[in-house]
């Protein structure tokens, strides 16, 4: 199989109405969002706001039961909004336009960096091993990690395992990157070097969408922050107007929490 | 002694030989079996695919081996399935060691951790080389040993295939006690054989459980 990038400007995604069920509970109520192109985007909220379910639809690792979501103008998942699902050759090959770093690393413990970095490459986009070797160590190198391509993850840090997640995923050169809380799992002193990689990729004109709990990433780096509570989006703006003038009550309070727990100021 | 070995020794080596091609065939066969009964069980429908394989599962376990072997050979031919002895034997050992390989599959698939086979699909990767590639190397630390287990388990189950008149190890042991009314010294035999099989397969299995689990023993 072979999947050239498509395209190399940063994508964007829109979501319409998007409702998403687990049973009875209803994880999503039709949220609609739009993700502009070149910009990172920050989802806030308590835990169970549904926030990474939001995130795991924009590449249809949870299936939305109904609404849209697209990447840039191409649904995704289904053939058309609320017909049959689209063919697993197309899923995947909108999945490799858009990387995705999650929580808990998910490095394939039996690769060595490297060889998680250019899995993909070979089997996905179709390159020959010298040509994904090459591009994984430029992947590597860029994260820091050019050092390390010869650990297995059990010999990296959190951090190190992080950081080779992020490479895994931009060598595939996506259009979008969504981040499911890529800080949460590791040690406090190990954060700041993930952030760092997250802040030069924003630099450089990445569509970001970051779940995150660090609200001073969100405040800093964001474009726009969007505030979840209970499956429903309850305010989304620029991150001055959402920290420093809240206006909805359940953002304010949310907020609060935080302040109080960190005693931080932004 | 000697002059028993020297007259049974050919006929010996001939079981021996037809021992290890039995469980070889019977093992690998098992085990490819085993391998797509649990694909089809995993990604097929549940109705249709998950329930007969379930049934096949639980009669193969529910039964003995020998009473399978004979349902086989004596009870094929009603369906028009004639085989002889050998190829009976072979097929016979392997769909026992099917199901139990099946379920030792199962259960080593469920325990790759669901976040690696996401970080799999999330990145393009089709379904198949996520089970080549990702699935199967990151599940053999935890099935492997029960692998080889059972692999030895069935080294021991060749020896029902002398009751349908495989000429195996214990089909010659038989002959040879029957024949020379000496039974300590065949059964000896027989014995040490067994061991030293097992013992080689043992090794064999360390072995290729240390070459799958390499990046956990790697000093930090």
């Amino acid at each position: 199989m072979s999947l050239e990038p498509t395209a190399t400007s940063p994508a964007s995604a829109h979501l319409r109405a998007v409702n998403k069920f687990y049973g009875d509970f209803q994880a999503l109520k039709d949220i609609t969002l739009d993700i502009p192109p070149g910009k990172v985007t920050c989802l806030i909220g308590p835990s169970g706001s549904g926030k990474s379910t939001l995130l795991r639809c924009i590449n249809f690792l949870e299936e939305y039961d109904s609404g849209e979501v697209r990447i840039d103008d191409r649904l995704i998942g289904y053939e058309t909004p609320g017909g049959k699902r689209m063919s697993g050759r197309r899923l995947r090959e909108m999945r490799c336009d858009i990387g995705m770093v999650f929580q808990q690393f998910n490095l394939w413990p039996h690769m060595t960096a490297l060889q998680n970095v250019a899995e993909g490459l070979e089997r996905v986009r179709g390159l020959k091993r010298a040509e994904a070797t090459a591009r994984a160590r430029e992947a590597l190198a860029k994260v820091g990690l050019a050092d390390k391509e010869a650990n297995h993850p059990s010999r990296l840090s959190g951090g190190q395992q992080q950081r080779v997640a992020i490479a895994r995923a931009i060598a595939m050169q996506p259009r979008i990157m969504l981040f499911d809380e890529p800080t949460s799992a590791l040690d406090p002193e190990l954060v700041g070097e993930v952030l760092a990689v997250m802040k030069q990729l924003a630099a450089e004109g990445m569509t970001m969408v970051v779940v995150t709990h660090e609200m001073g990433f969100a405040a800093h780096v964001a474009d726009r922050v969007v505030f979840m509570e209970r499956g429903e989006l309850v305010a989304a703006g620029a991150p001055r107007e959402i920290f420093q003038h809240p206006t909805d009550q359940r953002l304010a309070s949310f907020l609060q929490g935080y302040r109080e727990r960190n005693s931080l100021d932004f | 002694m000697l002059e028993m070995l020297h007259r049974y020794g050919p006929d010996l080596l001939t079981g021996f030989g037809l021992t290890l091609l039995t469980w070889v065939l019977g093992t690998v066969g098992g085990l490819v079996l085993g391998f797509f009964l649990e694909m089809a069980r995993r990604f097929g429908p549940r109705f249709w695919i998950g329930w007969p394989i379930r049934a096949y599962v639980e009669f193969i376990r529910g039964t003995p081996f020998l009473v399978q072997l004979f349902v086989l050979y004596y009870g094929g031919p009603l369906i028009g399935l004639r085989l002889d002895a050998l190829p009976a034997g072979v097929l016979g050992l392997s769909l026992y060691g099917a199901a139990y390989f099946t379920e030792i599959l199962r259960a080593g698939f469920d325990a790759v951790p669901k976040g690696q086979i996401e970080a799999a699909r999330a990145i393009g990767l089709p379904g198949r080389t996520i089970v080549w590639r990702i699935m199967l190397p990151v599940m053999m630390v935890s099935a492997l040993p029960a692998l080889v287990n059972f692999a030895i388990i069935l080294t021991k189950e060749t020896v029902i295939l002398s009751m349908i008149t495989v000429p195996e190890i214990m089909f010659q042991t038989q002959t040879m006690m029957s024949e020379t009314f000496a039974f300590v010294l065949p059964i000896l035999i027989l014995a040490l054989f067994f061991w030293g099989f097992v013992e080689v397969i043992s090794r064999f299995g360390r072995r290729l459980e240390r070459r799958f689990t390499h990046y956990l023993l790697e000093e930090s």
